[in-house]
Order: structure tokens, then sequence, then C-alpha cells
């Protein structure tokens, strides 16, 4: 989960990193009220979900309260990097002499976690790495390790920091790491770390990203007022629907709409009704062990989609029981029913039993399930996909 | 021959006395696993299965010789628990929850490659050695006992590419889940090197996945092996 800066800010004050102490506005007049509040000048800089602000425009100077409140009516109005403008953070300007860059990550593929500074800050890392990797430099940490002040003065020797601004460069690099490990993050940044022509260092820029399962033990969060939320930017509605209701969805241009389990054999699902000649409507994961009312708002995504002309299932039981999986869907099809053709194959954990579910229920309501084709293990995915294939063509 | 586990192991259930836990021991004891009991703190004493439940991994130890573990457990109690097990001596933990934070299984595989131990998951459906152990939640029909190792992130491709080895009659000899979590316990390259040294396994089936670093860490471990991989 991403934090707006002035949300990570909140987190870097907390550690005793120095932030300039901006003003949050959500409407132009705000932001010409804070801009005369700092003195006539200041910063500007959207709050969105998403780094490189500066290059898309989000980022803007003003020099007086006039120009701020031009400037700040054409960010409200538009849209910075597909991100709709709701708050801006008006910022002090600082002299800076110079910009540097410190962050912290993890190193899924040596379990690390890792440090990573350089004195060429201001602009993006991957940016950073292309032009000078040279001056890129990195310490790794055990997950259990702290940091002690001899490792964070390394760091500040060797971003080129000596004297009075060394001393001050410790404290940053400590809470930096100490912000990420006492929020579980999979990222804190701050780029850039100003170094101000009077000799003082601030940070300028914060990007924090909090690993989303960890989210249950920092109450804390929420008590900041730092909520869970999604990072995506333009979802369409049914995205946005399913993403309310928990659900991994995408919606894709075909005309088959994809009701699988996990997310691997969905995957594989999609690929299958290609390698057919059909095309998948969506990409959906159901989870592990879905319940009834999960594969009812699953199958409501795909019936209420006018695109979708055909349904293909299949399931896999694992963690999900075929039982389970065939009493949900029958209980969806009684009480809402289903405008197109499905078929849907069931092996795995008490598969079975899952067939024998429909077969009763297609004997007790040949209505409804008419247009309801139930396999199991003896017909491969392969023979699923095509009929798959076949029923959208009919359908069209 | 198989690898991390065969009939031999003596597999303890954490969570036992939940309805997963309890379903999948169930499942698992059916398939001629070698369940010797479970732990469930506060529920020692009880009987799941006609199986001893234990308060602590120790206690089941003592009692069982327990080795090998699965985890059917909250996300939130999983570091505690596999953790605990790594410290009592389990040498093989699989997790079979989702959505592990992050820094939890870094610790866990951080105490386990100190104590010797390989930890499976998160979110993982399990291992399974035909005809012998089914650890996890995969059902057993699509496997059978074979020359094919199979390692895989997610369960459902597992599944897919275990039928179709048995529907081709090669069969395997250890299907393996490393699970769907962005950190896990065990990588792509360490079960390679466990199926080349395992005799028995003549190929090796591995499916990737997006996302991640561990498809490309494995590629330099395949240069090496004797044993064909197919990717």
């Amino acid at each position: 989960m991403r934090l707006f800066e002035f949300e990570a800010k909140k987190l870097f004050a907390e550690k005793k990193i120095p932030i300039t102490e901006g003003i949050l506005a959500a409407s132009p007049e705000d932001v010409t009220a804070a801009v005369r509040e700092l003195g006539g000048t200041a910063v500007l800089k959207v709050q969105i979900l998403s780094g490189g602000r500066g290059k898309a425009g989000g980022i803007k100077k003003a020099e007086s309260p006039d120009e701020a409140f031009t400037l700040a009516e054409e960010l409200f109005a538009g849209t910075v990097k597909g991100y709709p403008v709701e708050r801006v953070l008006v910022d002090p300007l600082l002299d800076i002499k110079k910009e540097y860059y410190l962050g912290v990550t993890i190193d899924r593929a040596n379990y690390k976690l890792v440090f990573i500074a350089s004195p060429s800050g201001g602009v993006d890392i991957e940016e950073i790495a292309r032009i000078s990797p040279e001056k890129i430099f990195k310490e790794s940490f055990d997950i259990d390790e702290k940091i002690f002040g001899f490792q964070a003065y390394a760091i500040g020797k060797k971003l080129g920091f000596t004297g009075d601004l060394l001393k001050s460069a410790v404290p940053i690099i400590r809470g930096l790491y100490n912000v990420f490990k006492s929020y579980d993050c999979k990222l804190a940044e701050i780029n850039p770390l100003i170094e101000t022509t009077d000799g003082k260092l601030w940070a300028a820029d914060a990007r924090i990203s909090v690993d989303d399962d960890a989210l249950f033990r920092h109450p804390e969060l929420a008590e900041m007022g730092i909520e869970k939320r999604h990072e995506e930017g333009e979802m369409t509605e049914r995205e946005q629907q399913a993403r309310e209701w928990g659900i991994p969805y995408l919606d894709l241009d075909g005309n088959i709409g994809m009701f699988p389990g996990g997310a691997g054999f969905g995957i594989m699902g999609n690929d299958f009704i290609e390698y057919y000649g059909g095309k998948p409507a969506n990409f959906m994961d159901s989870g592990g062990g879905p319940s009834p009312e999960r594969l009812a708002k699953m199958l409501i995504l795909l019936d209420e989609n006018p695109d979708v002309k055909a349904i293909f299932g299949a399931r896999f039981g694992g963690i999900s029981r075929c039982d389970d999986f065939a009493k949900g869907v029958i209980q969806f099809l009684r009480e809402h029913g289903l405008s197109k053709p499905m078929v849907c194959r069931m092996t795995g954990n008490v598969w079975q039993e899952g067939v024998r579910l429909f077969e009763e229920a297609k004997k007790e309501d040949p209505e409804i399930f008419e247009k309801i084709e139930i396999h199991g293990i003896e017909t491969p995915i392969e023979e699923i996909s095509k009929r798959a294939v076949e029923l959208a063509k009919e359908a069209e | 021959m198989a690898i991390l586990v065969d009939k031999e192991s003596k597999v303890l259930v954490q969570g036992i006395t939940g309805s997963a836990g309890k379903f999948h021991t169930k499942r698992m004891l059916e398939y001629g696993t070698q369940i010797v009991g479970g732990t469930s703190p506060g529920k020692g004493g009880q009987e799941i299965e006609g199986l001893p439940v234990f308060d602590t991994v120790d206690e089941c130890i003592d009692n069982t010789e327990a080795d090998t573990l699965v985890i059917f457990l909250p996300a939130p109690f999983v570091k505690e628990a596999a953790i605990e097990a790594i410290y009592a001596g389990i040498k093989f933990v699989v997790v079979i929850p989702e959505h592990i934070p992050i820094f939890d299984m870094m610790e866990i595989r951080q105490e386990a490659k100190k104590y010797g131990a390989t930890v499976l998951g998160g979110n993982t459906a399990g291992i399974i050695t035909p005809g012998e152990v089914n650890l996890g939640i995969m059902p057993d029909i699509a496997f059978s006992p074979g020359r094919v190792g199979t390692v895989s992130r997610s369960g459902s491709l597992t599944y897919y590419v275990a039928d179709t080895l048995t529907r081709s009659e090669y069969g395997e000899t250890t299907c393996v889940g490393l699970g769907g979590d962005p950190v896990l316990g065990s990588t792509f390259d360490e079960i390679l090197m466990m199926f080349e040294k395992d005799k028995q396994t003549k190929a090796v089936v591995m499916v990737g996945e997006i996302g991640g670093v561990y498809e490309e860490r494995a590629t330099s471990v395949i240069k090496k092996m004797k044993t064909p991989v197919i990717v």
C-alpha cells in the first residue's frame, strides 16, 4: 500500500527525520492562503499515489500568491499521471545546494533489507542506475539487524558528507531505516534529500509503501488517518466493483467470461481460450476456498457484463472443495439465474460430489440449469476450452 | 526415492483443531500420510481423527518423533508457529496460509537457514510424493508414482502438470508447490538441486510465473544440472 507524501512525512517526523513543514490544501483558495502563510513563495506538489510527479507536471514553483492561485486552478482541474488531483501540499521553497537519494527496500532474491544511497538525487533511482551506476551505494542488512551509528556514518561518508553535515545525516539515515522496520515497509525513500545553502538537510519528498499483509499489526496507521487503499490508477467500473468485493479482477477485450479457480490456473485458462481461437473477457482469481457469497459475486461480474457471451468455469479443488463450490454456484443459479451459457469442469477434492450435486439440481430445476454444462475429470480441460469458444461463437 | 518427504516422514499438523486443519488432516491421512499428531495451544490432550493434540511442538516431538510439519493457521500466527517448530528441531515446514507479512517470512527463512530446516510457502498448496505422502491441500487424483519431479509456484498449475504426467504415464517422484506469496521459504534453484541429487527423478518440470526474481535465479542452476529441466 502506497502512502501519500504528506502521510509518509508524518511517519518520518515520528522518527525525527527533518521534514519541511508544508501545508495541505484542497482548493486553489486554500493553496493561495498557504502560500501567503509561507511568505509569498512555495512549491506546490500534487498528492497522488505515484512517483515521477515532477516530470508529469505535478510539481510547480509559485513566486507569488497570485501565481499560486493560477497554478493551483490548473492542477486541480487536470490529472497527473492519470490521477485526479484532490490535494496539493504547499511546501516552503528551499535554497538548494545539492540533492541526494536515500532509500530502503527488500532484496527478495537474497532475503535482505538493503539501504541504497546516492549523491545524485532528485531523479528516480532507476534513472540514477542508468546514467551513473557508480554513484549508487548499497548496504545489506539481515531482517533482525538494527542499524548502528557507525554504519550510518559509513553510508553518510559514501555520500560525501563531512563535518557537521555528516553528523546531521546520521540520524536521518538511521531514522529512515527505523521507519522501514517499524511499519513493515516494502519501500521507504527520501528523494531528494536536500542540502540547503545554509548547511542543513531536509527530506523534501517522502515515498513509503507498506506491506498490506502486515497492516493488521499497525493500527497506529489508521489512527493517523492512513487508511487501507488500492494503488491502481484508472480502473473500469467492473474492476472497481471487484476491488470493493475483494476479488482480483481485470477486464479484457474478449467475449468469454472466465470463472476460474486460482490465479495460476486462471492465467492458463485464458491461454487455452486464446489457443482455441477465443478471446477471454476478463481475468479473475477466486482465492482459496471461496464462500458462496464470493462465488455469487464472481458470477454477477460476468453475468452483468454485456460483452460476455459464454462462461468458462474450471475448478481444481484444493483448499476449495468441489462440493462447496457446487453448492455455492447452484445457490446462485437458483436465486439469481444466469443469462449466459456456461461450461464448467470440476476436478480435485470431492469432485464427484460436486458433479452429483449439479446433476441432482438439474433434475429438480431443468429450466434453470438448461444452459449449464457440467463436466468432471473425464473431460480434459482442452475440451472445455473448445466448448466455451463454440458457445461464445453461437451466441454472437 | 523422493525429495523432502516420503512414507517415513512423521508429520505434525499445526492448527489441527481449526476447520481447514481438521478437514485436510483427514484427507492427508486417507492418502496414507503418516500424521502423528497436531498442536493447538490450550487444547492439549484432545484428539482429532484419532490423533493426539499437544500444546507445543516440543511435546509433540517428545511423544511422536515428528520431523515434518504442516501449518494451517491464520497468517498473523505463522511466524511464531514456524519458528517454534524450527527451534524444536523440525527439519521441514510447509506453510499453507497466504498473506504472510514479508518481514515474517524473511525471519522464518533466516531461522530455517540457521537450523538447517527447509520451509515451503507461504500460500503453497503443499507437496506430494505420489503413493506415499500428501502434505497440504492438493487433491490426490491428479498424481501417480513415477519418474518426473515438478516445481511450481501455483497449486492449480501443479495439479495440471501432474495430471498431464499421470495421463501420459510418466508419473511423478515429488511435486513441490513453492507458494504464491511475494517472499517464499524456498526458491526454484534450491528445489531443483534437490531433484538433481534424487536418483529416481529423471526429469523436472518447472512452471514459472509472472513477477519476482526466483525464476531468473534458477537459470544458473539449470545450466549445471545433469537432469533435464523443462521450463
